[in-house]
């Protein structure tokens, strides 16, 4: 059974007397003990949609159900305060006037009687999940804002709340602290094992802490799948931009053929040979999608596959590879070289399009791509469907 | 630099004495000029009335203040004081008066800022602008049309009830203003604008994530009133309540107006009257020493301001995307607030501007009738303005205006600038003595003023110079509060950057400095200039014929028994300071937009 349940919500807002859609129908089912992301750029929703879930905000229509209950339907809406939640805020919403103890205790105070001893146990309990016991007496005023972070997550999680709501946690931590805090965040969720919504616009955390993904967009989910599908296979240009650099290469089908699964498309940097497990219509006009660490380079043309004739505009060396930006037939491209790679700007180079790597998106939207059949299921993916 | 010294000195200097040594000679920078008359000014004017207070309280002052020995040494006044029973009458009514007033004050204020910015409350923008337009009235103004109002002979609401009840024509009341609960109510709700644009502000920058967050933690309204938002509000509500105590305990005009045809009398009054009996000669050293108690009740609060804002003053928190904060569905209690809403501003606001109007277009003051109206003339206000002391009131009081926010806004500048900037031993004195003269009431500044200037050979007494020093020193420490944050706010090296460029102090202040500074200096000039010539406490206590201004034209018209005439310049006197106010509010919406 789904631990949330979202359907067809509708949220409208009025600015300067104008109707603005902030969620368009979206719809959506989280499984019990999932991870799930909303991502998308900054306006695209995932946040309005988050608050929906919360109680913050008043959709104008659909459904949300928590763990069974609904909370948002067209007869009532329950209150926040009685929805079984906890939440984490972007800017952690630590309250300035009471102690760590006091904030953590919050949720168990205001909620139905406990007796003292529970509450002190509980907070503790909460507390050393974060590793913040040790901070119990100090102001919340006394804290650094990765403390402050962690605070917040020990307040959402005190009360063992049916659904955790993260809402971009870490976007206020500096970088080193931010990546050490995504595997903790994971961990702890992984070990309690609450369902969890998280909204982002980082790919990079959407990636590695997810179950799922939905990336959103102007109000609607674009894409749904888990991690590798919405990285591998993005099903238009906007999410394959979105999730990482990516190459865009327009052309039309030619022909099929000779292996089963492969097209030849007539391109802008000439014939391209790509791998799809759609079929296409010859004639079609499509899009490449390719990923800068996909090419290859070389001095000489590689026979067999891909090859095409590119000039190094610049390549930055970055440590781990060599970022290298082309001119290819008109168009400027990224490929990711290796750190030995040593092509200087003007070098001529090849560069060398695996068709297996190449993802087609129909100028209609839809995508076609090669076969997922080495996705494997997410190690903790409890409900992930394939 | 380098290239060019050498061949400056070249005539006198051998090409290897190193020109360091020239420069080393000490010379006075202008910096420390600069510093050195900012803080001999502000020692002048903040010091010299205290220690003409503390003078005058403690010397025999039949045959006038002392200021050279052989000092008159006395603790009669204080013994006199103490031994009269009357003294602990006024304490108690100065107490009850604003401690009455700043609960009604915040009281209105909170449930209007809550009201607006957290619920549904319909016509909010309105609301908000109607519950601050009072500002521009002045509370001698609205103290006036109180009592034209509901004075117990002939107050104009009094005359309604009493034909409604069927009272006879002899009668009096029923309501009496002159009584310590109208004075409160009247003080209260003239404190209204300013307490509610202090706790609505802060009501609005904080950050509505604090809120939610407790929402999702499962409080559900009142609890979130009661625990998150009210405690938050704390820090702000401390600071507004001890700026308003001054403000009523300095205050004169509410308590003549309103407390004396009552006979009550609070210490603001019993220091106005010690020193300007209605007859018989001034006593100063009783009047210094009500000055004292005063300048004392002031201070209390300042001295546990720290201690009541308790920890809470470092309330910073790191600000995520802003949403807005959750509005409150009113919900079967909308009816009430809008109509609690709308009769409060009605009773506040318009109540009394249309009484004033009323009055000032009759011939004599009577009640609303078919006569009356018949009766509608301006040629009282044809009589008022043409009149020579009506246009030179009109002229004292713009230059006074002027004058004094010139004063203490470029007094004020320059002492932020010591603050922020100078690394001089006397910082923390330009600190603490920009800071005193906003604990010294206005009362308490007018009459050390004045024995000052009845003492010393200036020819200041008695012109409108010496209200300009008064109000120059009382505003110094408002002026300084907004410069300072305006100066914090432009980075050192803006004018390091000068210096290195070769520019001296002068050109640093007339060419980067001011210009930066602008906006917050004509925000302050207009605050200053506002409140001066809405300021009654001075030019009354420093009164005389030959310096009288508007507000102290008001009062000497209404002491004098002329309704119709004080109606008129009240209409006038609003008139300019609303215009004022538009001015100054214009002016801070624009920098806010930049």
């Amino acid at each position: 059974m789904a631990a949330i349940r979202v359907d067809r919500l509708l949220h409208q807002y009025v600015d300067r007397g104008k109707a603005v859609t902030a969620v368009n129908n979206v719809s959506f089912e989280v499984e019990e003990n999932q991870f799930y992301t909303l991502l998308g750029p900054s306006g695209c929703g995932k946040t309005t949609t988050l608050r929906c879930i919360a109680g913050l905000e008043t959709p104008v229509g659909g459904t949300i159900e928590l763990g069974g209950t609904v909370v948002v339907s067209d007869r009532g809406i329950v209150p926040t305060h009685r929805r079984d939640i906890g939440m984490v805020f972007q800017d952690y919403a630590v309250w300035p006037h009471m102690s760590v103890f006091d904030n953590v205790a919050f949720p168990l105070k205001v909620g139905k009687r406990l007796s003292s001893s529970v509450v002190k146990d509980r907070v503790h309990e909460a507390l050393a999940l974060v590793n913040m016991e040790q901070y119990v007496d100090r102001r919340a005023t006394q804290l650094s804002g990765g403390q402050q972070q962690r605070l917040s997550l020990a307040r959402a999680l005190v009360r063992q709340p049916k659904v955790l709501l993260l809402d971009e946690p870490l976007s206020n931590l500096d970088a080193k602290l931010r990546e050490q805090m995504r595997k903790e965040l994971r961990l702890i969720q992984r070990r309690i094992k609450v369902t969890t919504i998280f909204v982002t616009h980082d790919q990079v955390e959407a990636l590695s802490m997810s179950n799922r993904i939905a990336v959103m967009n102007h109000g609607v989910i674009v894409q749904e799948g888990g991690p590798r599908d919405i990285y591998l296979t993005p099903n238009s240009e906007f999410v394959a931009a979105f999730i990482g650099a990516t190459n865009f290469i327009h052309g039309t089908v030619t022909s099929q053929g000779p292996v089963v699964g492969d097209y030849t498309v007539d391109s802008t940097v000439g014939p391209l040979v790509v791998r799809s497990e759609q079929e296409l219509t010859v004639g079609a006009p499509v899009t490449i999608a390719v990923r800068p660490e996909s090419l290859t380079l070389s001095s000489d043309p590689v026979p067999g596959m891909n090859s095409v004739e590119a000039q190094v505009d610049i390549g930055l060396f970055v440590g781990e590879s060599v970022d290298y930006h082309l001119e290819m037939g008109g168009l400027l491209m990224r490929a990711k070289g290796s750190a030995r790679s040593r092509f200087r700007r003007h070098d001529k180079v090849f560069v060398g399009i695996p068709p297996e790597d190449c993802t087609v998106i129909a100028e209609d939207g839809a995508t076609s791509s090669r076969a997922v059949d080495h996705i494997e299921g997410e190690a903790d993916s409890v409900g992930q469907t394939v | 630099m380098a290239a060019t010294a050498p061949e400056r000195i070249a005539p006198q200097t051998p090409p290897h004495t190193p020109v360091i040594r020239r420069r080393r000679r000490r010379r006075i920078s202008g910096r420390a000029v600069l510093s050195f008359v900012t803080i001999a000014v502000l020692l002048y004017l903040v010091l010299g009335p205290l220690v003409m207070l503390v003078l005058a309280a403690f010397e025999d002052t039949s045959g006038g203040v002392r200021i050279r020995p052989p000092f008159p040494w006395t603790t009669a006044n204080f013994n006199h004081v103490f031994a009269n029973a009357h003294t602990y009458t006024v304490l108690w009514s100065t107490i009850i008066f604003s401690a009455g007033a700043l609960a009604f004050a915040f009281a209105v204020s909170l449930v209007f800022a809550w009201l607006i910015e957290r619920t549904d409350l319909p016509a909010r923008t309105t609301v908000y602008v109607l519950l601050v337009a009072p500002q521009g009235i002045p509370a001698l103004v609205s103290a006036i049309s109180w009592s034209l109002l509901l004075n117990p002979t002939n107050g104009f609401l009094n005359l309604v009830l009493r034909s409604v009840f069927g009272m006879g024509a002899g009668s009096r009341g029923p309501i009496n203003v002159y009584s310590l609960p109208w004075m409160i109510l009247v003080q209260g709700m003239a404190l209204v604008p300013l307490t509610f644009l202090l706790v609505t502000a802060s009501l609005r920058g904080m950050n509505a994530s604090l809120e939610d967050a407790a929402r999702t933690s499962g409080a559900g309204f009142a609890t979130i009133v009661r625990r998150v938002t009210l405690p938050l509000l704390r820090p702000a509500i401390i600071g507004a309540l001890i700026y308003e105590f001054v403000t009523v305990v300095e205050a004169v005009d509410i308590p003549l107006v309103l407390g004396l045809p009552g006979h009550i009398t609070v210490l603001s009054t019993q220091v106005y009257n010690a020193s300007h009996p209605p007859v018989g000669l001034p006593d100063y050293g009783a009047s210094s020493t009500y000055g004292i108690f005063l300048f004392a009740l002031a201070l209390v609060p300042l001295l546990f301001y720290n201690k009541m804002l308790g920890r809470s003053g470092s309330y910073v928190t790191v600000t995520g995307k802003s949403f807005r904060p959750k509005i409150q569905k009113l919900g079967r209690w909308r009816p009430l607030a809008i109509a609690f809403t709308w009769a409060y501003i009605f009773v506040s606001f318009v109540l009394p501007l249309l009484m004033l109007i009323w009055a000032s277009i009759q011939p004599y003051f009577g009640t609303l009738s078919r006569q009356a109206l018949k009766r509608i003339t301006f040629t009282s206000y044809h009589k008022t303005l043409t009149s020579d002391l009506f246009t030179s009131a009109l002229k004292n009081t713009i230059v006074v205006g002027i004058a004094a926010a010139a004063v203490s806004m470029v007094l004020a500048m320059l002492v932020s600038w010591i603050i922020v900037r100078s690394r001089s031993r006397f910082r923390w004195m330009a600190d603490v003595l920009a800071f005193m003269p906003h604990a010294i009431p206005g009362v308490v500044i007018g009459l050390a003023t004045l024995l000052i200037y009845l003492l010393l050979p200036l020819h200041v007494y008695g012109t409108i110079w010496i209200i300009v020093i008064a109000m120059g020193t009382q505003y110094v420490s408002l002026g300084t509060r907004l410069t300072t944050g305006g100066i914090a706010q432009i980075q050192p090296s803006l004018e390091e950057a000068a210096e290195a460029s070769g520019a001296k102090a002068r050109h640093v202040w007339r060419r980067v400095l001011v210009p930066l500074l602008r906006p917050v200096f004509l925000n302050g000039f207009l605050l200053v200039f506002l409140a001066s010539i809405q300021n009654l406490t001075l030019p009354l206590m420093l009164y005389s014929t030959g310096n009288l201004v508007l507000s102290s034209l008001i009062w000497s018209r209404w002491d004098y028994g002329d309704a119709t005439g004080t109606a008129v310049l009240s209409v006038v006197m609003t008139v300019i300071t609303v215009i004022a106010a538009l001015f100054l509010r214009g002016l801070s919406g624009k920098r806010q937009g930049e």
